[in-house]
């Protein structure tokens, strides 16, 4: 397994919405199903990752609430916000329009 | 909604925040167990698990942090633990905290004050609809551009059917009107209009209608406070009938309470509003005329109009109208026009008073930080940054600027009824502030807040930058010292202008009281008669009256000599009239027209110049003759002696015709028999004008002031006057009475409000200023007490000591006294309005200003370096 790539900023927060957007997951959560979708290329920086959280929640991104995990603990829950939601779709075409240029300049160069 | 959702968290992270921070710790201990379990299923030991799950993690502590600064509080939460922290070091320096605020209030105190002011004479719009589409048109002589106060009726009439700019145009003018047939008769402040004023201004009345043009002249309009006072608030008054002046009137309405318009600039509210008299004399000007723009034409295109209208009526008039342009004034600006310029002045003389105050609490500030400098190095060292401290030191600014906002506002609250006892009467300050009424608004409030806000700059930026600087040396606190002298250049700078100004406005009043009157003003005592009714109604029987009552005052013991007159010198009143000189080209001439009593000029102490006085025996079945004044005979007789020349003018009198009565004027030949001095009878700084005088029996009038020149004290005699009066007639109301001297000091009153105004802001700034070069002076010697020890210890002598002390803050006083001078010569102009006969760089003034300064300065420096003086040296090498 290769060294898995440092995210930057601005993709961590696409990443998390996108991955809260089926369903409400907690921190741990969202840092496994990144690694597991990714198949294990992308890994959030667990010190970024709540930093992160707290960010797109004070913007109304998303939305946090306390519910039970395995085990009956305690976790909190993100889920996305309808502005969130638009939000996300907004960058997803953001990204895809990105990496297609970038796409391009790298076939044509 | 997403604002709100933020602004939920937000109120949320400040002020639920260990419920937050719980939290937080709670979602990472969440984080760290599932690692923890990661890493036992890895078949690591429990301690192995959670020493590796923490590294994965980095440090909690940091990740807690950064989640804080998430949450976009950290500012306002630093902010309120430093002023938590800022409110601990007021309390633990009470003297200094005092004297910070309560410098601070002294000048945002001075500023609100006069801002209020300044709100109620100018920035509140006047009280009528769209004031700001109306305009004062006046007649304006196009040579010197010098502006008219009324125009004519005829003129009038010529503008306003002639122009289009104006939506609608009225004339006024003031009248006073006796309200007689009661039992209590009275003598009102009336206002006398062209039909259509009300509805030009706006204003609907209360009850009733205003008049129109198909009304005869007897009808009348009410203030809401006469109808309140004399009518206990009839509802039924419409269409009663009052009587003014003896003629019978019709009630058409009354007007709603607190409406204010008054004839002049300043002056009483009118209580009853009539037709005017149409005077068809082109040259008669009484009238002052008011329009509204018409929609979508602007004040130039009026202009233009207006000036266009005036040429034609020069050409079509030329007796008259020859060389009269037209101008318009916003109403606004020309009802402040006078004092607007003055609160404006005011202002910025309390501004100075605050940039002073400023700057010895910023002063204070620095020597503060430089006892607090341990207090910073620490937190220098445990990682505060340079823009931190700042802010901390900058809260405390703040802190202080907002107590002294407080304090300063409180003050303002409470001397305000003292500035406006202060107002002179008869002035528009007066009416502004009695109108527009004087108090702390919300405008006044935000005022408020912004200039302590300013003040928490102006104190804080300067020190906060200096303490927090980086001390590379010893020489840090030598550049410190340069500072607290700049500072105490500009201090003494400022106060230099104040204090000139408030020289150059002492200097005006004592020329203004010095100012030649005419006549001799001590122990004389005026007083008005109105006749009213139509016991009075002839020539003959208001002059019978007066006659006995001239004759029986005569008599009255300690009373040396009695006049009467239309109007009093110095009561800014004086009506002009037009006359005719006759011969083969004539010439038309105005003067103010004076009925007076033959006994008049010797009791004033009016000097005959040539040919004789009035006699009792020119009387109405004699020619009619009159006396001129200098000033008149120099203007239209230059060359000649214009003794025995004639004269003609124009005597007014009633028609009734069956729409009513209307004043009529008849031309007659009057000869001139003297010339007599020049009284200042417009106002102590207004020169002379051409005056006529006529008497009393020839040229009747139902309102005489009278003048006593008594033996004795003047007031002492009031009640004997007044019985002696009412022996003639006990129905006649004697009103205003008062002694020259009286008259005189109201004249002036307007000068010694300003002068006590901006006399007061000086002794402040002298003050602040004096505390501020003894603190900085005193600070000064106390951080040098060790090497004044070793100096004397070396075997310097006292007053060495002295000189080498009080020198380094004597360089400064003397740069900032040059820099008054200049800033003084650059600002005391706008004075100019206020000054008389001095110049605005009166050169006396400034060396006398200067002079006292220095006084003031080095009394204050000497006191700190005499204590240096008598330092121990053994104490003082000890000294650290």
């Amino acid at each position: 397994m290769s060294k898995p790539t440092d995210l930057v900023q601005g993709t961590v927060d696409l990443l998390i919405l996108k991955t809260i957007a089926l369903e409400p997951l907690h921190g741990w959560g969202i840092a496994q199903r990144i690694r597991q979708v990714s198949k294990e290329v992308l890994q959030v920086n667990q010190g970024t990752l709540y930093p992160a959280l707290h960010r797109l929640e004070q913007s109304g991104w998303i939305r946090a609430k306390w519910g039970g995990s395995d085990n009956n603990r305690r976790a909190k829950f993100y889920a996305l916000t309808p502005a969130g939601r638009k939000y996300l779709q907004q960058e997803e075409a953001n990204w895809q329009r990105l990496s297609t240029a970038i796409g391009l300049v790298l076939e044509t160069s | 909604m997403r604002w709100i959702h933020k602004w939920r968290l937000r109120l949320r992270s400040l002020f639920q925040k260990s419920r937050v921070e719980q939290e937080l710790t709670e979602e990472l201990r969440f984080h760290l167990e599932k690692l923890m379990e990661e890493n036992l299923a890895r078949g690591m030991t429990r301690e192995e698990s959670r020493y590796a799950a923490l590294r994965e993690l980095g440090g909690v502590e940091q990740i807690k942090e950064e989640c804080r600064d998430m949450r976009r509080v950290n500012y306002i939460e630093s902010f309120l633990q430093d002023v938590r922290y800022g409110l601990r070091m007021l309390a633990k320096n009470p003297g200094f905290t005092a004297v910070a605020v309560l410098t601070l209030a002294l000048g945002i105190g001075g500023n609100v004050a006069v801002f209020s002011l300044l709100d109620a004479v100018s920035l509140r719009p006047l009280p009528y609809s769209h004031p700001d589409r109306l305009f004062m048109l006046f007649p304006i002589e196009t040579k010197s551009q010098r502006a008219m106060v009324s125009s004519s009726y005829p003129n009038f009439q010529d503008w306003y059917e002639q122009s289009h700019a104006f939506d609608g145009m009225a004339a006024f003018h003031e009248e006073p009107l006796n309200l007689t047939d009661t039992p209590e008769p009275e003598r009102l402040d009336g206002l006398s209009s062209t039909p259509g004023l009300f509805a030009l201004l706006g204003i609907h009345p209360l009850l009733g209608r205003e008049f129109g043009p198909d009304d005869h002249q007897h009808v009348v309009l009410l203030s809401y406070e006469l109808w309140q006072r004399r009518f206990g608030g009839d509802a039924g008054i419409i269409g009663k009938s009052i009587h003014l002046e003896g003629r019978t009137c019709t009630v058409l309405g009354v007007l709603s309470p607190h409406f204010h318009f008054p004839p002049h600039r300043w002056g009483p509210a009118p209580e009853v509003f009539v037709p005017v008299i149409p005077n068809p004399e082109r040259g008669q000007n009484y009238l002052r005329v008011i329009g509204r723009l018409a929609p979508g034409i602007t004040e130039q295109q009026a202009r233009t109009e207006m000036n266009g209208i005036a040429a034609r009526l020069a050409g079509a008039y030329p007796g008259t109208d020859r060389d009269q342009g037209i101008d318009v004034e916003p109403l606004g600006q020309y009802v402040v026009s006078d004092v607007r310029q003055t609160a404006w002045v005011l202002l910025g003389a309390v501004a100075f008073v605050l940039l002073i105050a400023c700057t010895n609490v910023a002063n204070l500030l620095l020597s503060q930080g430089a006892t607090r400098e341990r207090e910073i190095a620490i937190r220098t060292a445990v990682g505060a940054t340079r823009s931190r401290i700042v802010r901390q030191l900058l809260t405390e600014s703040l802190l202080l600027a907002g107590m002294g906002g407080a304090l300063g506002a409180a003050l303002a609250y409470w001397t305000l009824p003292l500035v406006t006892s202060a107002v002179p009467q008869h002035t528009s300050f007066f009416t502004r502030v009695h109108d527009a009424g004087f108090e702390l608004n919300s405008t006044v409030f935000i005022f408020t807040v912004l200039l302590s806000v300013l003040s928490c700059a102006l104190v804080g930026l300067l020190p906060a930058w200096r303490t927090t600087k980086p001390a590379r040396s010893s020489g840090a606190s030598l550049r410190t010292g340069r500072i607290r002298g700049a500072l105490i250049g500009f201090e003494v700078a400022l106060s230099f202008v104040l204090l000139a100004g408030a020289g150059l406005m002492m200097k005006s009043l004592v020329r203004l009281l010095e100012v030649d009157v005419g006549f001799r003003t001590e122990r004389l005592l005026t007083m008005d008669v109105n006749l009213a009714g139509e016991k009075y109604s002839s020539a003959e029987k208001q002059a019978a009256f007066f006659g006995q009552v001239l004759q029986r005052l005569e008599s009255l013991p300690s009373v040396l000599s009695v006049g009467a007159i239309v109007k009093l010198p110095l009561t800014r009143t004086s009506s002009r009239y037009g006359f005719e000189i006759p011969g083969s080209q004539p010439r038309q001439g105005f003067a103010a027209f004076h009925a007076v009593s033959p006994n008049y000029f010797r009791t004033m102490g009016i000097p005959l110049l040539r040919g004789r006085e009035l006699l009792t025996g020119d009387s109405a079945r004699s020619p009619l003759v009159g006396i001129v004044n200098r000033s008149m005979a120099q203007k239209y007789w230059p060359s000649e002696n214009p003794v025995g020349k004639a004269i003609r003018v124009y005597r007014a009198f009633v028609v009734s015709t069956a729409k009513g009565s209307s004043y009529q004027f008849k031309p007659e030949e009057l000869e001139i028999v003297g010339i007599v001095g020049d009284v200042r009878q417009l106002g102590l700084d207004a020169p002379p004008t051409p005056e006529l005088f006529m008497s009393y029996t020839q040229w009747a009038s139902n309102e005489m002031a009278l003048v006593l020149r008594t033996a004795s004290e003047p007031f002492s005699l009031i009640p004997k006057v007044k019985k002696e009066i009412w022996r003639v007639d006990p129905d006649q109301p004697v009103t205003d009475i008062k002694t020259m001297d009286e008259l005189v000091s109201i004249e002036a009153a307007e000068r010694r409000f300003v002068l006590q105004l901006i006399g007061v802001f000086a002794s402040i700034a002298l003050v602040l200023a004096a505390v501020e070069i003894y603190g900085v002076g005193s600070y000064g010697m106390r951080q040098r007490t060790h090497e004044i020890g070793i100096r004397m210890a070396l075997g310097a002598r006292g007053q060495q000591i002295m000189w080498m002390v009080a020198g380094q803050n004597a360089k400064w006083l003397l740069i900032g006294i040059m820099a008054g001078v200049a800033s003084a010569r650059a600002l005391t102009r706008l004075l100019a309005a206020y000054l008389y006969a001095v110049r605005p760089t009166d050169p006396l003034t400034f060396v006398a200003v200067a002079l006292l300064l220095l006084a003031v300065a080095l009394l204050a420096v000497y006191i700190p370096a005499r204590r240096a003086t008598k330092v121990d040296p053994m104490v003082a090498l000890r000294y650290e």
